[in-house]
């Protein structure tokens, strides 16, 4: 049995996070995804940690083996009109191909999608940016997914009220605007199948990530009201309901305990001030919040945080700690079923992550490490794009293969 | 695009944005609720801050476009129900939560169905028994732990996140099998679990410990050069603006424009402009970039945002190509031109009965050939089951009226 995507051929011009991420969803559906690069401007995921065992190198990023597993790389200067053609071949060759330059880019290199579509009418071509190709911002924005988080209302959601926000952890976007370029390539390739119709698809990372934050639109749209960061990690609506610190440093527990079952389990399990009259029901609960807050920190100030998720669990009370970088790579969830090993000749064994999703009948791909530079650019070029030894050659004396 | 496709939603947290994103490419989706209604209809906010079924806001967002019936599929009639719907649907969306969902062994699809389950925690993992609500999924996916700053408690957002992770991964998982089905004819059972979605936004968090590194500090967007903070985000005359100091040779020309602006509004001193930028953290570790110098930049920068607004270092930051932009609310993301212009938003949706309508950001994607648009807004409760029952499974006007006696409906 094949996987969903097998044959499919996808040209991945992206570079970073956004495309790479939406080129490694198809890869590990089953496609054929050869990823362009460049070793005059390399791409700055390389650059950027983690390393293997903290030492750096473009062979050494684990983001980029995370974020291009199983990727063939081709390495062509795109600007030489030769190298151009050879990129023109692979349109021909591919059914999808991403990119992700600023606005303007492609126009520049006469590569836009019309040029593309006149080589390839059926291919399906996913533009993102961080504004998108149109409207009046849209070029001259370019950059990371930090300003995507900015210009969603993401960034000025997290902080304490009355202190400057504090900003998403990176750069949020870049995770998000996966989710929408994905579905939209798979219902683009789902509407060909039958119509053998290609298009452009063009995703504004930041537009992306007003869809995940879409209740603070409706109640700024509907009600007027702009949500403001809020600090505490529960709802107002909600008792008990947030994080608790834990022994040790910088240790917590999540915990949702506002439910009358989960609050009664709670109760009976922390016993003590929890047992106050006062707390008998959720009005008093959220009207005596900070006690009970109080008394829940004292339960859980002396006890370790992983026994505590354990043994609240047990018991029947939703919880969870407070995941840390050390907590994600110790989780036994995650060594079980998420943590896939890769044999790299650079870096040697490594873990990436794997896919999101369980796919009960069609098999997962094995996970693969991601290509060093310009690794299979003599096979792309003579198997995709068709030139023999000798054109190989020549390009290659031509400075154009770099 | 999927105009072929129909979606049958048991609806619950993490199934609302799969169904919007699928619906929003065309395909028909319709809600399945018990007749209480379902667990999204209880999330805020609200709608005036008046709590009701049809008064969630979060509700309105995530099932504008879609249909919605009421089904008790704790009864045969209801299940009965279920599976002769089933048979015009290509997917099922549902969620672990028992009171929302049918048991798999109850409810029989023909093997063209594509079943997607979304779990809380992988139900094949040492986690599948844990019981679990977004704040729960949010803390085990690292996000909060590493979001904030080290002196204060991690940070969650205000919206909750792991049922938008889960359900835009439900999407992308459920389009997969669609393509398998594509091909064969054949549906498959699928599961996503929200913690693993809701790990992409931790980036790289997850990875850092095991290539051998050593754990991450929860910091805000900021970087640290000879032992100097250089902030990330800056107050400016009417909020808050972001400026990232980016080195190296992809980025640190961008910071060259910034510091070249600095000094052409005086608030930087031609020397420290006049240095090469993209090599700052060499030069630092050298010494010919000082603390002292670091401190003057850091300030000058303070000052440059403060002498404007938003807008205007926004429109700077685009006419200069800055890695900088205004930290917007959702006011200003209604007032931009350029959301407005590029076309985010769809024709205005009714929240509530009183005739009020929102625009809504529908369009997260353009197309060069198919436009997303919102067609309806999200349901009242039960709204289309007497419609559906009767035009898509023949039943009579007393057979449904004898559902609703009987509390089925």
């Amino acid at each position: 049995m094949k996987g969903p995507l097998d044959g499919l051929r996808v040209l991945d011009m992206g570079w970073v996070m956004v495309g790479p991420v939406t080129g490694r969803y198809l890869a590990d559906l089953g496609a054929d995804v050869v990823k362009l690069e460049s070793s005059r401007r390399v791409d700055p995921l390389r650059t950027l940690g983690p390393f293997k065992d903290g030492k750096p190198g473009l062979e050494r990023s684990i983001s980029y083996h995370n974020l291009n597993a199983g990727k063939r790389s081709l390495t062509v200067d795109i600007k030489d009109p030769r190298g151009r053609e050879a990129i023109l071949r692979l349109v021909e060759w591919a059914d999808v191909l991403i990119e992700s330059f600023s606005p303007g880019v492609l126009d520049d290199l006469d590569l836009a999608y019309p040029v593309l579509k006149a080589r390839n009418p059926a291919l399906i071509v996913a533009s993102t940016s961080l504004l998108g190709q149109t409207g009046p911002h849209a070029r001259g924005t370019s950059g990371v997914g930090t300003m995507g988080a900015s210009m969603s209302g993401a960034s000025l959601l997290l902080g304490w009220p009355g202190h400057p926000p504090c900003g998403t952890y990176g750069p949020w976007t870049d995770a998000i605007a996966p989710r929408f370029i994905v579905p939209s390539i798979l219902a683009a390739l789902h509407r060909r199948r039958a119509t053998g119709e290609g298009c452009q698809i063009d995703v504004a990372q930041a537009e992306a990530g007003i869809q995940f934050l879409s209740p603070a639109w409706y109640q700024y749209a509907a009600n007027g009201t702009v949500m403001e960061r809020r600090g505490h990690a529960g709802s107002p609506l909600r008792a008990p309901h947030g994080i608790f610190r834990c022994a040790g440093q910088d240790r917590w527990i999540a915990l949702d305990a506002s439910d009358d079952a989960a609050w009664q389990a709670l109760r009976t399990l922390v016993g003590g001030p929890l047992l106050d009259a006062t707390f008998d029901t959720l009005i008093g609960r959220l009207r005596g919040r900070d006690d009970l807050e109080g008394a829940i920190s004292a339960w859980t100030a002396s006890r370790e945080a992983d026994q505590l998720e354990r043994s609240l669990q047990a018991a029947g009370v939703p919880a969870h700690v407070v995941s840390s970088s050390n907590d994600l790579a110790h989780d036994p969830e995650l060594l079980e079923a998420h943590y896939r090993r890769i044999d790299d000749p650079v870096v040697g064994e490594a873990i990436v992550e794997g896919p999101r999703y369980r796919l009960g009948r069609t098999p997962e791909r094995a996970t693969r490490r991601g290509p060093r530079i310009g690794e299979h650019t003599q096979e792309i070029l003579r198997d995709l794009c068709g030139y023999d030894a000798a054109a190989i050659d020549e390009l290659k004396a031509a400075g154009v293969l770099v | 695009m999927l105009h072929d496709i129909r979606v049958i939603e048991l609806s619950g947290p993490e199934t609302m944005m799969a169904g919007r994103i699928l619906g929003d490419l065309g395909a028909d989706v319709i809600v399945v609720e018990p007749p209480g209604g379902a667990a999204g209809r209880r999330l805020d906010p609200f709608l005036d801050d008046t709590p009701g079924l049809d008064r969630s806001l979060t509700w309105h967002a995530l099932n504008r476009g879609k249909r919605g019936i009421t089904l008790d599929l704790g009864t045969a009639d209801g299940r009965a129900l279920l599976e002769a719907l089933g048979r015009s649907a290509a997917l099922l969306l549902e969620t672990a939560d028992r009171k929302a969902t049918a048991p798999r062994a109850d409810v029989t699809l023909p093997a063209s169905t594509v079943r997607c389950r979304i779990t809380p925690f992988l139900s094949t993992g040492p986690k599948r028994d844990y019981v679990a609500s977004d704040l729960i999924v949010t803390a085990a996916t690292g996000v909060p732990g590493i979001t904030g700053t080290p002196e204060r408690p991690p940070l969650f957002y205000p919206v909750p996140q792991a049922m938008m992770e889960a359900g835009a991964e439900a999407a992308i998982a459920s389009l997969a099998a669609l393509s398998a089905r594509d091909v064969d004819g054949l549906g498959q059972d699928i599961e996503v679990p929200a913690r693993l979605a809701g790990m992409m936004s931790a980036l790289s968090v997850p990875i850092v410990v095991p290539a051998n590194n050593p754990e991450l500090q929860r910091t805000p967007a900021r970087q640290r050069l000879a032992g100097v903070t250089l902030p990330g985000i800056f107050a400016c005359k009417d909020g808050f603006v972001l400026v990232s100091f980016a080195f190296g040779q992809a980025f640190g020309r961008l910071t060259q424009r910034l510091m070249q602006w600095a000094v052409e509004q005086n608030c930087l001193e031609a020397r420290l402009g006049a240095v090469d930028w993209s090599t700052a953290p060499q030069q630092a570790e050298k010494g010919s970039l000082t603390a002292e110098d670091l401190r003057a930049t850091v300030d000058a920068i303070a000052s440059l945002c403060r002498r404007h607004t938003k807008d205007e270092f926004g429109a700077e930051a685009r006419k200069r190509g800055l890695l900088a932009a205004p930290l917007m609310d959702m006011r200003d993301i209604a007032q931009s031109p350029q959301y407005r212009e590029r076309g985010l938003w769809s024709s205005p949706v009714a929240v509530g009965a009183e005739g009020r309508t929102v625009d809504d950001p529908a369009r997260f994607a353009q197309f060069s050939n198919y436009t997303i648009d919102v067609a309806r807004p999200a349901p009242t409760l039960s709204q289309h089951t007497a419609e559906i029952l009767k035009t898509e499974l023949g039943l009579s006007s007393a057979e449904v009226q004898a559902l609703f006696v009987h509390g089925i409906i």
